[in-house]
């Protein structure tokens, strides 16, 4: 028995933190007061510093990484995003709107298990590394990155890699750097591979065992312990090659996310990381000095996708990049060139994205979440752009539970409704907030909670048709709505057991007639569900170069590659779609490109636009030493330059297929 | 006397590395006949006597002169069938060995010892300790689960090696060594006695240990493949697996061959082999890391046993202490072991203490067992490489 009921509430900054908060306290066996969780806040108007101080008496809850140097936490801004490891009585002072602290906006990251995290960390020494003037810096931010393979050493004990953030293993007793997890130099990698050295062979075993990254006595997930793993195939692509290599030289520099995070697909969790990486790996290339051209350029490749966020280039990924590297960043005070690859996202035909009704109009959509699915499915209605002071009531948003409970809710400023169970504990809550900053949006959040749990005090909402109902106010203004579930899909027999909630409606038509899976929407379809819109939420940004993926034997666009266009900003159009494809598939049967598996020596194939991106970011690594001032403008330049033949719409494949052949083995003549 | 391979799950057959290949009946004359077993086919009884009857004839008034047969000469080991000769083989090794069953600190200790016999008369014996093992205690045991749990993750990646390896990771050795039953066949004859050999050792050891199982400390190891019902240290895949890595080594290095010589990268990564085959067991959740220390101690030390018994030479005595190897520690094949010095390590210890002791002994009196020097010579020859030097000169 549930029961729906309205609660005016318009403290909170963000909903979707303070439901998961609510869940820990039957989520979790430990004390929920306890946990560590990253957490990535926006202040404003204040420094990390003052920050700090204003919370001294949450100071045993609270945490700043050492990535933010002296300099960092003095600066005062306007508005800056800053990367903390809290705890709920801290988080939930934070996501006060009333708070005095100057944080405009939370969201709420992951787990943190304390062992994890070293509050005696001091600041790394950021010396200066010379390299060759052709030298280009590759930067890859992933999950399980094989850090002593065989395709980033320039010899037996001779690492490429000059930093490595590993965030998922004990710190170093002693001297650490690092905030969370560990990190290592090239000294100290080369060291370990002396050290783990035998007879011809490194003993990987024992080098991923002493590097924390495979720890099976913590009960961490250890992908470089499998055959495949998604960093060290990514990386291979974007900088491996075996040693003696006729190329110029590509030192690599890499921050190795916690495989936890990425088996938590909800994309926020990723945020508070994901935003620390950036910081971190943006430190180390300032590093990097060519002898006579100044700092050496920078080639970013982040092969990861997310559904949700406002996809109109405004999303806090999005203004990430920006805020590293744009102006007023280090890389502009450096003078240093940075770019970024990013991949389409596979979520195509994954039924994640509908359009919400245009004015005068009304949609209806179910969202079925799926049984036995242990993590909290997690939905976004995103709203016209307005102004904070207007917040204009665009439509009112109705709910039916999958038990026949019925709600409804308009946009305006402290619109909530929860679902209860007859315990009085909170299953799911739908809610409007209006999310300031660069996004200048009002969005409803529909946050589902776990539909199993094996823990008997586990929080269960229902699986089923969850019936959505969104009527457009007369009179409202003009302007695009949309609708994106979040990923939160878990491989099978992975931590921590996500199923895909999806869209559902009877017009959608999956199939052509021949059985096949429609990669575009069929032509005159009113289905609210569409493919077109699908495009990886952190990919909407202006500067990076997204990368879709193309099937290389039918010359054809992956299925799964995802779509533009961007949703507007109240009139200005925004991306048409990624901006080029690369090779992501063999054939249609032979799925996958091959590139490095975890040990020394092995191959894997793995699918994707993830494989897609990387491809790319080796090509700009060329690229970015020529005379194009921006990856875009070289992006079309390389297609026109090496074309690869598609027939693809430009929301599907931006300016078409770029060949780029990977030699991992040109050894200097 | 049957001698079964402890791991084996279903028969002696499936397991023997030697008859995995069909070696054994691809020897055997009788089965040139089709015949089931040893000549049992009723027709073709049937047929050789009325043959006989037809063409039998009368008796001979004479036979000409029959010369005595060479009494204990191996020469003749060549004219029996693969499965006397294992018979044979298997006399002489397990009358080179002994066991009791000790107590050492209150705990049980198995103790292997190395017989000998004194100034070469074979009534009077004496006895070298060769191995001895002491089982870690249970608290430690409950320590190692979390290494056991944490491993369970890599097991969807490992099936295909774990599903193969329950009854013949010999195969896997041939993807190292150029083993195959027309070229090799007496390596694979000399691998399957000295595996014979181990096994009844290995089963007495784990007997006598009687180490509890992961599945018996966890509802949630749940393990892949099923629990073997014996001990679970040492690890009898581990002990048999760098058995062989080491037997494999040591004819690769005596071939004189230019490729094995002193590149010690073979024994490197004979011994990866072996340690993947011990490390896909605790994947399975069916053994703990410190079973395979121990039985990769065990192998190591009958390796060098059985080559000894073939050979002569000095042969190395070892001991396994389970209450210091670190109970949060997993097995490194490393420390026990050099393959550059192609000799156990002194010793091996933990935080706690010493866990692994092993020391060379100077050769025993006597020459090795004329049989088993037989079956090491041909196998060698299996391994030795023919240059163009080596071919005879026409007028040599």
């Amino acid at each position: 028995m549930f029961t729906w009921q309205h609660a005016d509430d318009d403290t909170l900054l963000d909903h979707h933190t303070d439901f998961r908060l609510g869940l820990s306290e039957s989520h979790f066996p430990d004390d929920p007061a306890r946990i560590w969780w990253s957490v990535l806040i926006e202040i404003a108007d204040v420094s990390i510093d003052q920050f700090e101080a204003a919370l001294a008496e949450f100071a045993d809850d609270l945490l700043i990484p050492v990535a933010y140097d002296p300099d960092d936490r003095r600066e005062v801004k306007e508005l800056q995003p800053v990367t903390i490891f809290a705890r709920k009585p801290l988080i939930e002072v934070l996501n006060d709107g009333r708070n005095v602290f100057g944080v405009v906006s939370v969201h709420l990251g992951a787990v943190i298990p304390e062992a994890l995290l070293d509050r005696f960390a001091t600041p790394p020494a950021l010396s200066p590394i010379r390299v060759d003037d052709n030298a280009v810096v590759m930067a890859v931010i992933d999950d399980g990155i094989a850090i002593g393979h065989d395709l980033f050493r320039d010899g037996p004990t001779e690492s490429r890699i000059e930093h490595a953030s590993i965030f998922e293993a004990a710190p170093h007793s002693g001297s650490s750097h690092a905030s969370l997890g560990r990190s290592y130099s090239r000294h100290e990698i080369d060291a370990l591979l002396r050290r783990c050295h035998h007879n011809g062979f490194l003993d990987e075993d024992r080098f991923y065992a002493e590097t924390g990254q495979a720890d099976f006595l913590a009960g961490t997930a250890s992908p470089v312990s499998r055959r495949v793993s998604h960093g060290t195939h990514v990386m291979g692509l974007a900088a491996g090659r075996k040693a003696h290599h006729a190329d110029a030289p590509r030192p690599i520099i890499c921050a190795i996310l916690p495989s936890r995070v990425v088996q938590d697909t909800t994309g926020v969790d990723l945020l508070p990381l994901l935003y620390l990486a950036f910081v971190i790996l943006a430190k180390q290339a300032g590093r990097f000095r060519t002898r006579t051209k100044g700092p050496a350029p920078v080639v970013f490749n982040f092969s990861y996708g997310n559904t949700g966020g406002p996809h109109d280039g405004t999303g806090v990924f999005a203004s990430l990049f920006r805020h590293v590297v744009g102006a007023g960043s280090e890389f502009a005070a450096r003078g240093q060139k940075a770019w970024l690859t990013l991949p389409a996202g596979n979520s195509n035909l994954s039924q994640l994205h509908a359009s919400g009704p245009g004015p005068g109009k009304q949609t209806n959509v179910d969202l079925i979440a799926q049984p036995d699915d242990r993590t909290p499915s997690h939905m976004q209605i995103w709203l016209p752009v307005s102004e904070e002071r207007e917040q204009p009531d665009f439509a009112r948003i109705g709910i039916t539970a999958p038990g026949g409970e019925r709600k409804t809710i308009s946009t305006r400023p402290g619109q909530r409704a929860s679902l209860f169970n007859s315990r009085g504990q909170e299953v799911a809550r739908l809610a409007y907030q209006y999310v300031g900053g660069f996004v200048q949006r009002g969005r409803v959040g529909l946050t589902i909670g776990p539909t199993a749990g094996l823990d008997e005090k586990a929080v269960l909402a229902p699986a089923g048709a969850w019936q959505l109902e969104i009527e457009r106010s007369a009179g409202a203004p003009a302007g695009d709505i949309d609708l994106w579930v979040r990923r939160d899909e878990t491989l099978p027999g992975s931590l921590p057991g996500g199923r895909q909630a999806y869209f559902d409606a009877a017009d959608y038509v999956r199939f052509d007639e021949f059985g096949v899976p429609l990669a575009v929407d069929p032509t005159g379809s009113d289905c609210p569900i569409t493919r077109s819109g699908t495009l990886n939420g952190f990919a909407c940004g202006a500067d990076p170069v997204v990368v879709a993926g193309y099937s290389a034997r039918e010359a054809g666009v992956a299925g799964y590659s995802g779509a533009g266009p961007t949703s507007d900003r109240g009139g200005s159009p925004g991306r048409e779609g990624p901006d080029l494809a690369a090779k992501s598939d063999e054939s249609y049967l032979m799925r996958g490109v091959i590139s490095a598996g975890s040990r020394s020596g092995s191959w894997a194939r793995l699918s994707g636009t993830s494989v897609a991106a990387p491809r790319v970011a080796r090509a700009a690594a060329k690229g970015i030493q020529g005379k194009a001032d921006t990856a875009r403008d070289w992006s079309r330049m390389a297609v026109g330059e090496s074309p690869f033949p598609l027939n693809a719409d430009p929301r599907r494949a931006g300016a078409g297929g770029l060949r780029v052949e990977i030699r991992f083995d040109d050894a200097q003549k | 006397m049957t001698i079964v391979p402890q791991s084996a799950y279903s028969a002696y057959s499936a397991y023997s590395a030697y008859s995995a290949y069909s070696a054994y009946s691809a020897y055997s004359a009788y089965s040139a006949y089709g015949a089931p077993g040893a000549g049992e086919n009723p027709m073709l009884a049937d047929a050789f006597m009325t043959t006989r009857d037809g063409i039998v004839g009368a008796r001979l008034d004479q036979i000409g002169s029959v010369r005595e047969s060479v009494a204990n000469d191996p020469r003749t080991l060549k004219r029996l069938s693969p499965a006397v000769r294992a018979a044979i083989f298997q006399a002489e090794l397990a009358a080179s060995i002994d066991v009791s069953i000790e107590t050492c600190d209150g705990d049980v200790s198995p103790v292997l010892w190395h017989r000998s016999a004194k100034k070469g008369d074979m009534r009077r014996i004496k006895y070298h300790e060769l191995l001895r093992m002491t089982r870690p205690s249970v608290e430690r045991l409950t320590r190692q689960l979390d290494l056991v749990s944490g491993y369970a993750q890599i097991r969807p990646d490992r099936a295909a090696e774990i599903l193969t390896q329950v009854t013949a990771p010999a195969p896997f050795f041939s993807t190292i060594g150029f083993i195959d039953p027309g070229r090799t066949p007496h390596t694979l004859e000399f691998l399957s006695t000295a595996l014979s050999f181990s096994a009844p050792l290995i089963q007495r050891i784990k007997f006598a240990l009687a180490v509890k199982r992961p599945i018996e400390f966890s509802p949630q190891i749940q393990p892949m493949i099923p629990t073997p019902t014996h001990g679970s240290l040492p690890s009898g895949h581990a002990s048999e697996a760098f058995l062989m890595a080491r037997l494999i080594w040591r004819l690769m290095l005596h071939s004189n061959a230019p490729q094995y010589g002193d590149k010690a990268y073979w024994g490197e990564m004979l011994m990866r082999l072996a340690a993947r085959v011990a490390a896909n067991r605790v994947v399975s959740g069916v053994h703990f890391p410190v079973d395979s220390a121990a039985g990769a101690v065990l192998g190591c030390t009958l390796a060098e046993h059985v080559y000894s018994q073939c050979n002569g030479g000095r042969w190395w005595s070892s001991r396994f202490d389970g209450t210091h190897f670190d109970p949060e520690g997993d097995f490194d094949w490393h420390d026990i072991f050099d393959v550059r010095k192609d000799e156990l390590k002194k010793k091996a210890e933990s935080g706690d203490g010493v866990w692994m002791r092993a020391k060379a002994h100077a050769p025993s009196k006597g020459e090795p067992a004329p049989v088993l020097s037989w079956l090491w010579e041909k196998a060698l020859e299996e391994w030795q490489d023919l240059g163009p030097g080596d071919l005879p000169v026409q007028g040599e």
